[in-house]
């Protein structure tokens, strides 16, 4: 069983060494094969990880495992099979474009299946060790996709940015961890009842179970600051928009919505007990309850701030980077709410953002791959040039707006509701005028495709737009998720409801 | 035996340096150096925590050899990022890299 239970995170190492390996080998048109190979073996992980799931249901797989360094809860499994989907998309999407901006196949390919491994085993620890590791995993294997476009000076100016600020983010959630370490006495997260019981001095121990709460609580708010930068929360977002802007565009769409995902799952993973738990008496009692208002006001600062400036943006990948700090800041919503079902909206959102991101960046690289720039300017007319291209766009962005029956109006929906019912209605009220905002910018882009007629026909680019299969079968999932996870609202948001109980 | 106290504050006097050395200068080879000052800020707590902490003391001791290891990675990545880009414009300095508008 312990093995099964990391069969997903074995099958992505084993591909990924295996690519390097078969690298050497492949020349020509023939490095494809290299992204081929990752391919199959991100499919096969997401078949392991999906075997997984009515196991981790039944709460056969929560048992500690090598020391608790591993757990295989429900939460863990929904959150690989959303990591290994997002890394097939990804790779779907950067076959082509890999081979016509002639990146290193090899190299990228294993990247990006380093950088999912890293994120599985964000998800699916409970030790700070592991979380730590599966962290800077990603974070060493993304600096470098972003730097991957070799001979273009924007993107190693992405890579050195996203570097600089990351290596330092990192230093501030070890810096956090350590004072949590202190605080709590081991490197295990507790879940919500251990660590009331804990907190409580009633722990089964006759020594007080957590030494020292102030330490952690300073600790938590230091991961607070650390994990911003990650999830790029204004005031720590600046890095973003310059990474996204210069890294390959593939590049972009993974860093907006996988190592962004697996950051928010490290922080239900930390924050979730401390979130729910029953309020503690005294003044270290009352700094961890300090918590949700920092989330809240985060939130606020977050997404206010990410809609007004994607506003101005003229460039759609610094536009969508805007747009994903803005969705970054709903996210936060859950989290300032402090309830189960706050967190549960969190998860679920999640898998709505992923989908429809993904589909938004998947006509991008579309686009690009036949030599439209990545000005909106360069959208001009394209409802005439590429019909089928400009329809998913616009798809894609009903469901950021959050407009019915797509997943992102039931994500908002659950993260309102929630509000709501935690009585923080005045969160509930600023995220549906950010919303209204959000509008502005995504509609800049509809108008040019159907209403603004072409200048002067191949002024901008040339001919028609056909779509590669694997372009083109990315494309297909991610819209067909936007509007499944939508009509599954049901059942996806007691999975989700089910998958956080056992934070 | 020194009290715990004084390493930890050792400890956050040294990520501060860590910290204001990384805001303050425009250089990103000593930017990677004052990060490097703070994760060791970083392995002090760790191995003081584990001292004083009567369970669990081998786990603060493993901790700071993995962010030892890890770092050694993270400075190899960024020392090659850095000289990709001093290749392409001659400088390592980060308020001279400035194409992307931000």
């Amino acid at each position: 069983m312990e093995w099964n239970l990391v069969l997903p995170e074995l099958i992505v190492t084993g591909t990924g060494l295996g690519v390097l390996l078969l690298d050497l080998f492949l020349t020509g048109g023939g490095r494809r094969a290299a992204g081929y190979t990752g391919l199959a073996g991100l499919a096969a992980a997401l078949v392991a990880a999906l075997r997984l799931m009515p196991a981790a249901g039944r709460g056969e797989l929560a048992g500690p495992f090598w020391q608790g360094m591993v757990v295989g809860d429900q939460f863990a499994v929904l959150f690989k099979v959303l990591f290994l989907a997002v890394g097939l998309v990804v790779l779907m999407l950067a076959v082509d474009f890999v081979e016509r901006r002639r990146m290193p196949a090899g190299e990228f390919t294993a990247l990006i299946l380093f950088a999912v491994l890293g994120m599985m085993l964000m998800a699916g620890s409970r030790d700070l060790i592991v979380i730590y590791l599966g962290l800077e995993t990603t974070a060493v294997a993304s600096y470098v996709l972003a730097g991957l476009l070799r001979d273009d000076v924007r993107s190693g100016e992405a890579a050195i940015k996203y570097f600089l600020t990351g290596a330092l983010a990192s230093a501030v959630i070890l810096f956090g961890m350590s004072l949590v370490f202190g605080g709590l006495g081991s490197t295990g997260l507790p879940n919500a009842s251990a660590l009331a019981e804990a907190l409580a001095g009633a722990g089964p121990s006759a020594a007080p179970a957590v030494p020292s709460p102030l330490l952690l609580a300073v600790g938590l708010v230091l991961l607070v600051a650390g994990f911003g930068f990650k999830v790029a929360l204004v005031p720590f977002h600046f890095w973003a928009p310059d990474a996204y802007e210069g890294a390959p565009t593939p590049v972009t769409a993974f860093f907006s919505v996988g190592p962004k995902a697996a950051a928010f799952a490290a922080i239900l993973r930390v924050f979730a007990p401390f979130l729910v738990m029953v309020p503690v008496s005294g003044v270290e009692g009352k700094a961890l309850a300090l918590l949700p208002s920092i989330f809240a006001v985060l939130a606020v600062l977050t997404m206010t701030v990410g809609n007004l400036v994607a506003l101005v943006q003229r460039n759609i990948k610094r536009m969508l980077a805007y747009s994903s700090i803005a969705h970054a800041g709903y996210i936060l919503v859950g989290l300032a709410v402090a309830t189960p079902r706050g967190l549960a909206a969190v998860t679920y959102y999640l898998l709505a953002y992923a989908a429809m991101n993904l589909g938004a960046f998947a006509v991008v690289i579309w686009l690009n791959n036949h030599g439209t720039g990545d000005e909106v300017d360069d959208y001009v007319g394209l409802s005439q040039r590429a019909p089928l291209a400009a329809a998913a766009l616009v798809v894609a962005f009903i469901s950021l707006i959050g407009i019915p029956p797509t997943a992102g109006f039931f994500g908002k929906f659950y993260l309102f509701m929630a509000a709501v019912e935690a009585n923080m209605a005045w969160l509930a009220v600023l995220m549906v005028v950010n919303t209204a905002i959000s509008v502005g910018y995504y509609y800049a882009v509809v108008r040019n495709m159907y209403l603004q007629p072409a200048a002067e026909p191949g002024a901008r680019a040339a001919g028609p737009v056909p779509a590669t299969p694997l372009v083109g079968t990315a494309l297909s999932v991610t819209l067909v998720a936007v509007l499944a996870l939508g009509l599954l609202f049901e059942p996806l948001a007691r999975l989700a409801g089910l998958a956080c109980g056992g934070l | 035996m020194i009290d715990v106290q004084y390493a930890v504050v050792l400890g956050v006097l040294l990520f501060g340096v860590g910290l204001f050395g990384a805001l303050r200068s425009t250089n990103a080879v000593r930017i990677l150096m004052c990060i490097e000052l703070m994760l060791n800020a970083v392995n002090l707590n760790f191995v003081a925590f584990a001292r004083m902490l009567p369970q669990g003391s081998a786990a603060g001791q493993v901790f700071a050899i993995f962010v030892m290891a890890v770092a050694a990675a993270e400075a190899a990545v960024g020392l090659a990022i850095i000289l990709q880009v001093v290749r392409q414009r001659g400088v390592a300095h980060v308020d001279r890299i400035n194409l992307l508008k931000g």
